[in-house]
């Protein structure tokens, strides 16, 4: 998923009324809150913390929604339904939101497609637990119904044109099916015409999310066929297959999402066929780590600010590095103990010189003057 | 204060310190978790309830004893917000946690120093080079003499005048300190550079003039003399509760100073013992230490200067002990008595030195 500054996509998305009269009242009390003069007078965030306190949903900044409906899809996936409070600007079928969790004090985020109809009031989004998944886990089992957690408003350009193509394959596999369906859903209430098969691919019909709704839809919904695949029984999925089922694949707009390896499959298959038919595919995966090179291995640092990349030459710290190449990033002790030079690393694993500490996690905040990268990184300078 | 003899440690004994010591702050930096973001949280909520308390008794208050409340309030509301929530926060104890909130590079506290020269100031000067002659520019805060390797000049005469100045208006010290003003006298700072300091520390200046000398007495109304009051001496007593707990972190007596030289090629075991002689202790319940930002704990505070600060009184038995181990000297007090050795040493470097008979 790209997770930043996404242009929103051409078809308008309609915004409520409340949260027009949201934006008309914050904007301008945002504004005067940020200005320094007020903000050394009553902080931004003691204003924050006392609108929390007042009501959990209640913010000038942030949207937070409340959990009203957890739903167990399958044994291992549940779907959160969650009323937002009016910051909320609604959503295209296919987008995510980020949603940021607390765990023992850390903050972290996790983006998620939503799975619910665009337009609505509710959002809400599913979640597979993963066996070593830290959030997952947190949400399946900490997360109840009543709480409130902060979310970012929907982002991503996987989504559905203002003008339909008149042959739809949405392609998914596991918990991909999350962003198709809503698409699904869309091209029900618009009305859709055409023709759209839903292939999806997972493991055994225990394991299908959404069964009972794909069903009702199905019932309702004449240009819809369904196609599905139990690789259990039916044994591994490939383009072959897809072909197979599938046979005018190769004329119809796709919309795609599924664990990397199905996805890399399928493009590869469209590549190597020269489908002319659009490929749009979204991963839901974030970035895959790459393997550590061994200390002292060039590799490539981006700093996204200032716009430039370098390669490092030797173990040493980022900031000798990154002076070495011209750079001044702001610093001080030059030796662990101010942070100075701290910054977000965006992506890209690093060690921390001090402790051998090597460290993958996404917009963390790392110290230059005591990191080395081991792999090509990405920096917020 | 006099310049740190050579430790009698060896080399082996100071780098098996130095793994003794990291063995402690890892046991303590890898259990961190919610109970410390609780902790930080409630101060600053003790903080802003203590601040609207306190102006809430200055501005609608009646009788002397309501003022005198509200200051207690408003003085205890900025000595939390400086010293346990900006001071540490501000030190990155809390960025692990990743909440913009309590994010070090951009917090800023109620204060007449900028955050962001303070960060400079206090932990890339002082916490660097802690108690080395000629870079600590805490030592002293070019104002006064603390050792005898300083030296004496006509103007010591009147540092007891000075030391009572520099109590009353500390944060204006604090807020001053960054701008160099010697570096700039003696050219050795652009001209430029100096007014956009000088720049930065009046807007600051401003501000807290603003909010507590302008805003705050003219919403009072009739009342405007009562609020101005009170403020000033929120303000004061907040002033001489930090000079007394920062002066006795590292100008009592027995506390080291370094030369230069001394410190050029220095292992982090070399670093941590300075660190331990350069700073001394006071003794107190939980509610002093929080009301001096844990600085009562300054040794491991310059230990440990990313630790969340409210976790120095677990690590501090093990600090002492460690002392004990390797012979080291393990600096507390109450407050008193380590105040009474900070005036010593004010009053006697206060006289020229005595000149050796020929």
């Amino acid at each position: 998923m790209q997770p930043f500054l996404v242009p929103l996509h051409d078809t308008v998305v309609p915004v409520g009324t409340l949260t027009r009269c949201a934006q008309a009242v914050n904007s301008p009390l945002i504004k005067a809150l940020r200005h320094p003069w007020v903000e050394s007078i009553v902080r931004l965030s003691a204003v924050e913390d006392a609108l929390a306190a007042l009501h959990p949903l209640l913010s000038l900044t942030t949207v937070r929604a409340r959990v009203v409906r957890i739903v167990d899809e399958t044994a291992t996936t549940k779907t959160f339904v969650l009323q937002p409070n009016a910051l909320w600007a609604n959503a295209q079928a296919g987008q995510f939101v980020r949603v940021q969790f607390e765990i023992n004090g850390r903050r972290v985020e996790r983006a998620y497609s939503l799975s619910s109809r665009p337009g609505s009031r509710r959002i809400a989004f599913t979640v597979k637990r993963q066996d070593q998944g830290l959030v997952s886990a947190h949400l399946h089992r900490t997360v109840a119904v009543g709480d409130v957690l902060t979310i970012s408003q929907a982002l991503g350009e996987f989504v559905l044109p203002g003008a339909l193509p008149s042959k739809i394959l949405l392609l998914s596999a596991g918990s991909g099916i999350t962003p198709v369906m809503s698409m699904l859903r869309e091209l029900q209430a618009r009305d859709f015409r055409g023709d759209v098969v839903f292939a999806h691919v997972c493991r055994a019909p225990d394991d299908l999310i959404f069964a009972a709704q794909l069903q009702t839809i199905a019932a309702n919904f004449a240009a819809l066929r369904v196609v599905l695949h139990f690789d259990a029984a039916a044994g591994p999925f490939s383009p072959a297959v897809l072909a197979q089922k599938v046979p005018d694949v190769a004329h119809r707009s796709t919309w795609m999402c599924g664990p990397a390896g199905f996805m890399d499959a399928i493009s590869h298959h469209w590549e190597m066929e020269g489908l002319s038919a659009p490929l749009h595919s979204e991963r839901f995966a974030g970035a895959p780590i790459l393997p550590s090179t061994a200390p002292g291995t060039p590799v490539a640092v981006s700093c996204m600010a200032s716009g430039s990349i370098f390669t490092t030459q030797g173990a040493e710290p980022l900031l000798v590095q990154a002076e070495r190449a011209g750079l001044t990033p702001k610093h001080g002790c030059r030796i662990g103990i101010c942070r100075s030079c701290q910054c977000v690393k965006t992506s890209g694993t690093v060690e921390n010189l001090q402790t051998g500490e090597l460290t993958s996690a996404p917009n963390e905040l790392i110290r230059l003057c005591i990191s080395t990268a081991r792999t090509d990184i990405v920096l917020a300078i | 204060m006099s310049f740190a003899k050579p430790t009698t440690l060896s080399r082996e004994q100071v780098a098996e310190f130095e793994r003794e010591v990291n063995a402690i702050r890892d046991s303590v930096m890898n259990k961190l978790g919610q109970s410390d973001v609780d902790h930080m949280r409630n101060m600053i909520r003790i903080s802003r309830a203590s601040e609207i308390g306190g102006r809430a008794l200055l501005h609608f208050g009646v009788g002397p004893l309501s003022w005198a409340a509200g200051v207690a309030a408003l003085a205890s509301a900025k000595i939390l917000d400086n010293m346990e929530i900006g001071h540490n926060v501000m030190h990155g104890q809390y960025d692990w946690t990743g909440d913009p909130a309590l994010n070090s590079q951009t917090f800023e506290w109620d204060i007449a120093c900028d955050g962001e020269q303070w960060r400079h100031s206090h932990n890339v000067t002082h916490h660097t080079y802690t108690n080395i002659l000629g870079k600590d520019r805490d030592l002293g805060y070019s104002l006064l003499r603390m050792t005898d390797e300083q030296k004496w000049k006509p103007r010591h005469w009147f540092q007891p005048l000075a030391n009572l100045m520099l109590a009353m208006g500390f944060q204006y010290g604090v807020g001053s300190h960054d701008l160099e003003i010697g570096r700039y006298k003696h050219g050795a700072m652009p001209k430029a550079e100096f007014k956009a300091r000088l720049d930065r520390f009046l807007t600051k200046v401003g501000k807290v003039w603003f909010k507590d000398y302008l805003l705050f007495p003219l919403l009072a109304l009739w009342s405007a003399p009562r609020v101005l009051a009170g403020n000033f001496c929120a303000n004061l007593i907040r002033n001489l509760w930090t000079y007394l707990i920062i002066f006795c972190g590292h100008f009592t007596e027995g506390v080291a100073i370094y030369r230069e030289e001394d410190t050029r090629n220095e292992t982090k075991g070399d670093w941590y013992i300075r660190q331990l002689s350069g700073s001394s202790n006071l003794t107190g319940g939980r509610f002093f230490h929080i009301m001096s930002g844990h600085l009562s704990h300054q040794i491991e505070h310059h230990l440990f200067p990313d630790m969340p600060a409210h976790r120095y009184p677990e690590v501090a038995p093990q600090i002492q002990a460690l002392c004990r181990k390797y012979g080291l000297f393990y600096n507390t007090g109450s407050l008193f008595k380590q105040y009474l050795t900070v005036m010593k040493r004010i009053l006697t470097h206060t006289l020229p030195p005595k000149r050796l008979p020929v």
